[in-house]
């Protein structure tokens, strides 16, 4: 990429970041645009990532090359924009029968396989003999929690036997697990967030560098100056009608 | 007093985003240092799992991000490709995330750089094309994968390349590690972790990792690197810090100040209520 490929690109992306942010202070034409270029260029880029690297290698350069046999995916795959077309819209049922059935086939099993066998195998595998003889008390102790966090909860989303007694006792432990769980998983949420606020600010520190022509320093100002000038422009009818 | 607590607990949130700016900047134009002593246990299993690789093992790695997960994911791929080829394995690089296919480019760009200079494109790693249908694919890979990629992202034919020397699918391979902020570390533990006894390890972004700790528990995955904070951890364990490590000052900071802020709130309540 050349220099100026590069600085024009930096320019391009601290602006767009900056009139993403600028959102959080109020609504505004810039943060309008850079949404509706994100969706856009967004959806550019898949469209031509398939263009270029599926629908060129997997379906032209093979027709090209005599082997007519792609037709057939391609047809199928075809018939799904029909659904465009209310007249002719009946074709599509032929793509989505073959996704219906090569994705159940292909799901169903290694769905229940993995996800749940698999689970309660590990739910239980603490607490065979194997296990117990090794005297492994730490993974002893975790399988136990385990077990009964499972238990727990699934009494909690069991709804055919009325909430009472034991039932009741059980389903409540269940609520603290699933509190524990919701505590970590938003603790890690916002860790996740500010993660990636910070791989922004860093872009955006990148950018303001004299390589870049200062780039964030330059529009941060920019827009700055608009909010105040909109400020006072806006400010300046009401004062009028005040008079008036 | 009552009426100063009732007028804070109604500042506008906009000083408050102000105060977190100010805060994640900070460190990044005058970095503190602060130390990352904390190392996750599962991040250190994947590690151990690639220290434990004989040289010349084949590595596969799903880099299936885009740029909204950018920050958390990039470091950790940088960093586990480092790993790898400092421990002279091979690495297969491909993605079935459409977003990703210019991230990869710019890693492509920066193993003749500065990641493994001495490393040979074609010889020691190669970069495939991007794929549709995933599940289409890994089921593929688990059989034979020259059917699904019979060339690389630069067209030139995979089969005869040094770096795929003995391999026909991922029975042939010694792990696979899946980098996304999708769902597709999910299929990648069932459609080929599972069905081909394929050792899979991850790294995910901070928000869903807590979701994959039953694979861990059961051992269908083998590793897992989470957040930045996964990526800090495994920059420490090679001992080569860049991004995650950096961002470690950022997020503490930030942290600190969201409890600080969650502890004050709740005592001025308290106060407003009983006081």
């Amino acid at each position: 990429m050349s220099e100026t490929m590069l600085i024009f690109g930096g320019w391009v992306a601290a602006g767009l970041t900056i009139f993403l942010f600028s959102f959080l202070y109020k609504d505004n034409p810039f943060f309008k645009v850079t949404e509706h270029l994100y969706l856009g260029a967004g959806m550019g880029w898949v469209f031509q990532t398939v263009l270029f690297q599926t629908w060129k290698p997997k379906v032209w350069e093979p027709l090209q090359a005599g082997d007519w046999t792609v037709l057939i995916p391609t047809v199928l795959g075809l018939s799904l924009v029909t659904q465009f077309f209310p007249r002719i819209s009946w074709i599509s049922r032929y793509g989505f029968t073959f996704i219906m059935g090569y994705g159940s086939g292909l799901v169903i099993p290694l769905t229940i396989s993995t996800d749940l066998l698999k689970q309660i195998g590990g739910t239980i595998a603490p607490f065979m003999v194997s296990e117990i003889s090794r005297a492994n008390i730490g993974s002893l102790i975790n399988g136990s929690i385990v077990a009964i966090g499972f238990i727990c909860v699934l009494f909690y989303f069991f709804f055919s036997v009325e909430h009472k007694g034991v039932v009741k006792k059980a389903s409540n432990i269940g609520i603290y697990f699933l509190m524990l769980y919701f505590g970590a998983a938003f603790g890690n949420t916002v860790m996740g967030r500010f993660s990636l606020l910070y791989g922004r600010f860093d872009d955006l520190y990148k950018y303001s560098a004299p390589k870049y022509f200062y780039a964030t320093h330059v529009i941060l100002a920019a827009l700055v100056i608009y909010f105040v000038v909109d400020h006072f422009r806006k400010k300046k009818p009401e004062i009028e009608e005040e008079a008036a | 007093m009552k009426n100063f607590l009732e007028k804070l607990l109604k500042i506008d949130r906009r000083l408050i985003f102000l105060a977190l700016a100010i805060l994640l900047v900070f460190p990044i134009v005058k970095p503190l240092g602060l130390p990352n002593l904390n190392l996750g246990s599962e991040v250190k299993s994947l590690y151990e799992r690639i220290e434990g690789l004989p040289p010349r093992s084949f590595v596969l790695m799903s880099l299936d991000y885009d740029p909204a997960t950018r920050p958390e994911l990039h470091p950790q791929a940088v960093a586990i490709l480092r790993h790898a080829f400092r421990k002279n394995l091979r690495v297969g690089i491909l993605t079935l995330n459409a977003g990703a296919t210019g991230l990869i480019e710019e890693i492509g760009e920066r193993i003749p750089k500065d990641i493994a200079p001495e490393k040979v494109y074609g010889k020691d790693y190669v970069i495939l094309p991007y794929q549709p249908n995933p599940v289409a694919v890994m089921t593929q890979m688990g059989m034979d994968l020259y059917q699904i990629y019979d060339k690389d992202r630069d067209g030139s034919p995979i089969r005869d390349m040094e770096v795929f020397k003995g391999i026909k699918n991922v029975k042939d391979m010694q792990l696979g590690i899946c980098i996304t902020g999708t769902a597709m570390l999910d299929y990648w533990i069932a459609y080929t972790g599972d069905k081909f006894k394929f050792p899979m390890a991850g790294g995910v972004t901070a928000v869903s990792q807590m979701g994959y700790a039953p694979y861990l528990q059961t051992g269908q995955l083998k590793g897992l690197v989470g957040g930045m904070k996964g990526a800090a951890d495994y920059e420490t364990l090679i001992n080569h810090k860049e991004k995650g490590t950096s961002g470690i000052d950022a997020l503490s900071l930030a942290h600190l100040m969201v409890i600080i802020l969650i502890v004050t709130a709740n005592i001025m309540m308290l106060w407003l209520k009983y006081l």
